[in-house]
């Protein structure tokens, strides 16, 4: 019964993170709009962004998602969803930022990831008269509040709003009574997994299966083998894009097979672009989640 | 009797490591448990030969190139192996020992560029030659693999900057048979060179008049180190300090005299790297130290300690 409704708010969650994506209404242009970004800048514009520069594959999403892919002019070479995404030039990796190349594309708005080396770069796109926008993204709670900016700054603010409401709902959802475990392993030499500042160790939690690693207090840590055979996690999860997936190289050493859900190829293929960023496709990422933990079980 | 201590501290070190770790294992099941058999027991061997390796390795080249500050990993090595790495990652090498061989392979070509270097104008291996020539392909080949890092599209490339600070992560019984099938010759050929090292620590002059071939010696004990310092990359990383404050240790301990210091700087290379790994794996469980720096924390601070007592007296 509660695994029934928690299912079925999750796809009322899907649906309505659909509809929100559908009204693309928008807000007119009245006099100037003004947010606070995440490095706690005031970003004004004087009128909906209509040339926009997005610098993460998050970023790329949420603008889609709200209506406003039709004013992205520029994005980085991840970004590849929504495939409407791909006809929009690339301007590089984004990491950092090649400011003569955004600045090419003639902006009014580049949104950022708020990082060091890019909190430098919008300073100089600032001295170039091109307004940026610093927001972090690394949990499913900081979606809402950048959906709901980023609304507000593209003029889709109802839009924006309503996708917001649909990300703060998943956000605060319980998570849900685990009936499994698993472990996220990012890499394998020295083994680097998930820990619980994180998006991954959340969506877990809202799919129903535990992370072991989730008394780790930053979002990923080293440990050693030993813990993780200590731990003993029901699955291994681990982002790929290749199709089939194959399993990692290490799945055969002898050390790693001492770890019993590797010894027993209980892997958990997940695509990286649906699985690897925050995004609006949470819902849908806990929804495939819970999905294989049922398959393999 | 310092040698009675000596063996005590590679005893206590050695049962250290197989007794402490972040898998709370009560005693009597440790003992049929696959954590000691295939992961804590490999480890420790690993780290203890290849402490030994590195603290072998460190006293021969600063024998050769007779300056302090030499470090096994100063003659371009870890550059070499860190292009190695890089290249494995960027090209998708196959197969669970793509990583190591590409990083000894790339060990290797670095050294060999440095005995080129070391060599030419007939330089035989004068060690500002080497020294020089050594930091000069580091840095080249450090250029090349930043160049890579940057112009790559693999996000796995930051994870081989991760191997390459080094660690025991990778201990297994493989390659615990990798380093005791391979160390043993340049050890041995080392070992074979003490007496000869002795004499060149007066001069090569003076070594020849007594009889040493300098020049072969030279050769002999630059590409065994080398090799034995490239083995180490393969399996472990680049760990280090353990190269350079093993030696002085030693020296400090047990005199200069080579004989003596190979078997010491064997061991007391050993126990520093099991007694750090042991740290590493343990002291901020459940998450773990990258080895080197437990390495530098431990060795800078008894440095500083040796350094006082050396320029005071």
């Amino acid at each position: 019964m509660r695994r029934w409704v928690q299912r079925t708010h999750l796809a009322g969650l899907i649906a309505l993170t659909l509809a929100a994506c559908a009204r693309g209404e928008h807000v007119p242009a009245g006099g100037a709009f003004t947010v606070t970004d995440d490095a706690g800048r005031h970003v004004t514009l004087a009128a909906p962004a209509r040339r926009i520069v997005s610098l993460l594959p998050s970023f790329t999403e949420l603008l889609f998602a709200i209506g406003a892919g039709d004013r992205v002019v520029g994005r980085t070479t991840w970004c590849d969803y929504p495939p409407a995404a791909l006809a929009v030039p690339s301007v590089g990796d984004g990491m950092p930022p090649s400011v003569e190349a955004v600045a090419a594309r003639r902006p009014d708005l580049v949104v950022l990831y708020r990082s060091g080396p890019n909190v430098t770069a919008a300073e100089q796109f600032e001295r170039l008269g091109i307004r940026t926008i610093l927001l972090g993204l690394d949990r499913l709670e900081e979606l809402g509040p950048a959906a709901r900016r980023l609304g507000r700054l593209t003029g889709h603010a109802r839009a924006g709003d309503s996708l917001a409401a649909v990300m703060d709902s998943l956000a605060s959802q319980p998570p849900v009574p685990s009936t499994t475990s698993l472990v996220f392993i990012v890499w394998d030499n020295p083994p680097i997994v998930i820990g619980a500042g994180s998006y991954l160790d959340r969506l877990a939690a809202l799919a129903g299966a535990r992370n072991v690693f989730h008394d780790v207090r930053s979002p990923s840590a080293q440990v050693s083998i030993e813990t993780i055979v200590a731990r003993n996690p029901d699955f291994v999860a681990i982002l790929s894009d290749s199709a089939p997936p194959v399993p990692p190289r290490y799945a055969s050493r002898p050390e790693w097979r001492v770890v019993r859900a590797v010894r027993e190829r209980r892997f958990l293929f997940l695509p990286g672009q649906l699985f690897g960023r925050p995004g609006p496709r949470a819902a849908q990422a806990i929804h495939d989640l819970r999905r294989r933990l049922e398959a393999a079980r | 009797m310092k040698y009675a201590l000596l063996a005590a501290a590679v005893l206590t070190t050695l049962a250290a490591a197989l007794l402490l770790g972040p898998a709370n294992v009560p005693l009597r099941e440790l003992v049929d448990s696959p954590i000691l058999w295939q992961l804590r027991l490999p480890r420790a061997l690993l780290a203890f030969l290849v402490g030994g390796a590195l603290g072998v390795s460190g006293v021969a080249l600063q024998a050769l190139v007779r300056n302090p500050l030499a470090d096994p990993f100063l003659l371009g090595l870890s550059g070499g192996a860190g292009l190695g790495a890089v290249v494995a990652i960027a090209l998708h090498l196959p197969g669970p020992w793509a990583l190591p061989l590409a990083a000894f392979v790339g060990a290797v070509g670095a050294m060999a560029l440095v005995y080129r270097f070391g060599l030419m104008g007939g330089a035989e291996l004068d060690p500002r030659i080497l020294l020089l020539g050594g930091v000069a392909v580091g840095a080249f080949a450090a250029a090349i693999t930043t160049a890579l890092v940057s112009l790559a599209e693999a996000t796995e490339l930051r994870n081989a900057f991760l191997w390459l600070w080094g660690g025991f992560s990778g201990a297994s019984w493989t390659t615990v048979l990798v380093i005791l099938v391979y160390a043993p010759l340049p050890i041995v050929v080392l070992a074979a060179a003490a007496r000869p090292l002795d004499l060149l620590a007066l001069g090569e002059e003076p070594a020849q008049y007594l009889g040493t071939d300098v020049r072969r010696l030279k050769r002999l004990v630059y590409l065994s180190a080398s090799l034995l310092t490239a083995a180490a990359v393969a399996v472990a990383g680049v760990i280090g300090f353990v190269g350079l404050i093993v030696p002085h240790v030693c020296r400090l301990l047990w005199g200069r005299l080579h004989h003596t210091l190979f078997p010491t700087a064997f061991l007391t290379g050993g126990i520093l790297l099991a007694a750090a790994d042991t740290l590493a794996r343990t002291v901020v469980a459940p998450r773990e130290l990258p080895v080197g720096i437990v390495t530098a924390l431990l060795g800078v601070p008894l440095f500083a300690f040796l350094l006082r007592r050396w320029t005071v007296s």
